[in-house]
């Protein structure tokens, strides 16, 4: 590499981004009919309407479509029952078998680490999922539209290439769906948890409460409770500390109150999972804040924010994701302005 | 580059993708569907990418796999077949382009690129916005190298041996695609 080129290498966060784009992308509607046709029509199909006898020349294409049909259909549901599995260090067990080698996970059956072991589980074709050491995981579904794991408790790391909302893990505090992203999840023996996004967003999902998680953000979790509100990477002690009272305390408006104290503009993120948590009396409180700290875009209003409107807060959020990706991916590169994302 | 743990030629197992390889190449339509089931994501994205249109893009992947049915015969189990497959549709999309930017010569400046600016709505993966519209504003020339040398992993050497330019210029085009993009996500 000579040193034109060394002068516009990408930044490290520039490249994890340009990594983390998805290598697989579904087109809007399934090409295979297209193809097939195409490709019957160049290996000669078309030309048996010569037959002799026309009236019958397509029975022995139908038997072949419905043999061909049958193969495939019995050749996916073969390989929709289970998922492949490796050992990366010592030797992981699968429903108590030693695993020394590449393996088959099947639908129902777990994946168990030691100390000293390690898994990786390839996610269908669409990704992979590191089980860490001391950890339990189960697959749970190996569906198309659906590949699922659960996490007893232990630590897996997850990248997944896919359209959002097809892969799944469920953990004893709720699920996390995956938007199309990288995370580490962890949950201990009591189902305690923490989820550590580093690439795209995941949403931790539990009893219609839900938090959304994006690059280089934090969420806990505790079952029973659901996952608490996120925070990012460097957000403030205090913060930290207000943001647990208030999800899993019982702290209530007191500690809302100090969450709001203690945030910056950069934990807008924070500040906008609040504004739908707290009740209804404390919102424009919450709004008041967080519009202080990141003005809000044309069209959203005080009122709308405060009456919960889907369409003003989606606006606002999508405002606050943006901005909380060009600070991430632009550290260390050039100086954003967290309340409006603009280099400053 | 990151690769995943599992590389997508690799997601089908070693010994059932080869099996369906050797009966795609006897003719078999159902492990052709198989194999187009397993890779179509892949040749997609890179499709998009190359192609920055999405209409497009589903009728290059198209093109690629009849390609592929076509070709399959040549196939000698050299190289994984996703590899294959993968240089075929680099090929066959930039061959494509060349064709499609002759035509669009006579009507677009070619130093515009907004009009061939992908749609950002219809990304996947809402987070990559950012990123894939500034890398969807990248000049065509710039653009490719960028798709492949940056997101595809291919190097210098294979990129001009597959699109037929030379190294000098494949580094070069990376060296604006970089500089480009650079520019665009700090303003």
């Amino acid at each position: 590499m000579n040193e034109r080129e060394r002068d516009v290498e990408l930044p490290p966060e520039l490249r994890q981004a340009v990594n983390d784009l998805p290598r697989s992308i579904e087109p809007a509607e399934d090409l295979w009919p297209g193809i097939k046709a195409r490709i019957r029509a160049g290996t000669g199909d078309a030309g048996r309407g010569t037959s002799p006898h026309p009236s019958r020349w397509w029975i022995p294409l139908a038997a072949a479509a419905a043999l061909v049909l049958a193969v495939g259909v019995r050749y996916w549901l073969r390989q929709a029952d289970a998922w492949e599995v490796r050992p990366t260090a010592g030797v992981p067990r699968v429903d108590d078998a030693p695993l020394a080698s590449r393996g088959t996970l099947r639908v129902g059956e777990w994946v168990e680490t030691d100390d000293s072991s390690q898994a990786v589980i390839a996610v269908g074709t669409i990704g992979h999922v590191d089980v860490r050491p001391g950890s339990r995981v189960r697959l749970v579904r190996a569906r198309d539209t659906d590949h699922r794991l659960a996490l007893a408790y232990g630590v897996i790391h997850a990248k997944v290439d896919a359209p959002p909302r097809i892969f799944f893990v469920e953990t004893p505090a709720g699920t996390a769906v995956d938007l199309g992203c990288e995370y580490t999840l962890e949950t201990d023996r009591n189902g305690r948890g923490l989820i550590h996004v580093t690439g795209g967003y995941v949403e931790f999902a539990w009893s219609g409460m839900r938090s959304v998680v994006p690059l280089g953000a934090y969420a806990l979790t505790r079952p029973g409770q659901g996952p608490g509100t996120p925070y990012v990477e460097d957000a403030p002690a205090g913060l930290r500390e207000a943001l647990v009272a208030f999800d899993f305390e019982q702290g209530g408006a007191d500690a809302a109150r100090r969450a709001l104290a203690a945030a910056r503009a950069e934990d807008a993120l924070s500040l906008w999972h609040l504004l739908t948590r707290v009740e209804a009396g404390m919102r424009g409180e919450v709004y008041d804040r967080l519009a202080a700290l990141v003005p809000p875009p044309p069209g959203v209003t005080r009122a709308s924010a405060v009456v919960g409107d889907t369409t003003a807060l989606e606006r606002y959020w999508s405002l606050i994701r943006r901005i909380e990706f060009r600070r991430v991916i632009l550290r260390g590169i050039r100086d954003i302005d967290p309340s409006t994302g603009l280099a400053r | 580059m990151a690769t995943l743990a599992f590389a997508l030629s690799d997601a089908v197992p070693a010994p059932i993708a080869d099996d369906l390889v050797r009966r795609a190449q006897a003719g078999d339509e159902a492990a052709f569907e198989a194999l187009y089931r397993a890779h179509v994501g892949r040749v997609f994205a890179l499709c998009l990418r190359l192609s920055g249109d999405r209409t497009r893009a589903a009728e290059l992947a198209q093109d690629v796999f009849v390609r592929c049915w076509e070709r399959l015969k040549s196939f000698r189990g050299e190289s994984a077949f996703g590899s294959w497959l993968y240089r075929l549709a680099v090929n066959l999309v930039w061959m494509a382009n060349r064709g499609d930017r002759r035509r669009e010569a006579r009507v677009l400046p070619v130093e515009d690129p907004q009009p061939l600016e992908r749609p950002v709505e219809s990304s996947p993966v809402a987070l990559s916005i950012d990123l894939e519209r500034a890398i969807g504003s990248l000049p065509d020339g710039a653009r490719e190298v960028f798709v492949l040398y940056d997101i595809e992993g291919y190097q210098h050497q294979e990129i001009a041996r597959m699109t037929g330019i030379a190294v000098g210029t494949s580094k070069a085009q990376l060296f604006r695609a970089r500089r480009l993009l650079r520019e665009r996500l700090e303003r």
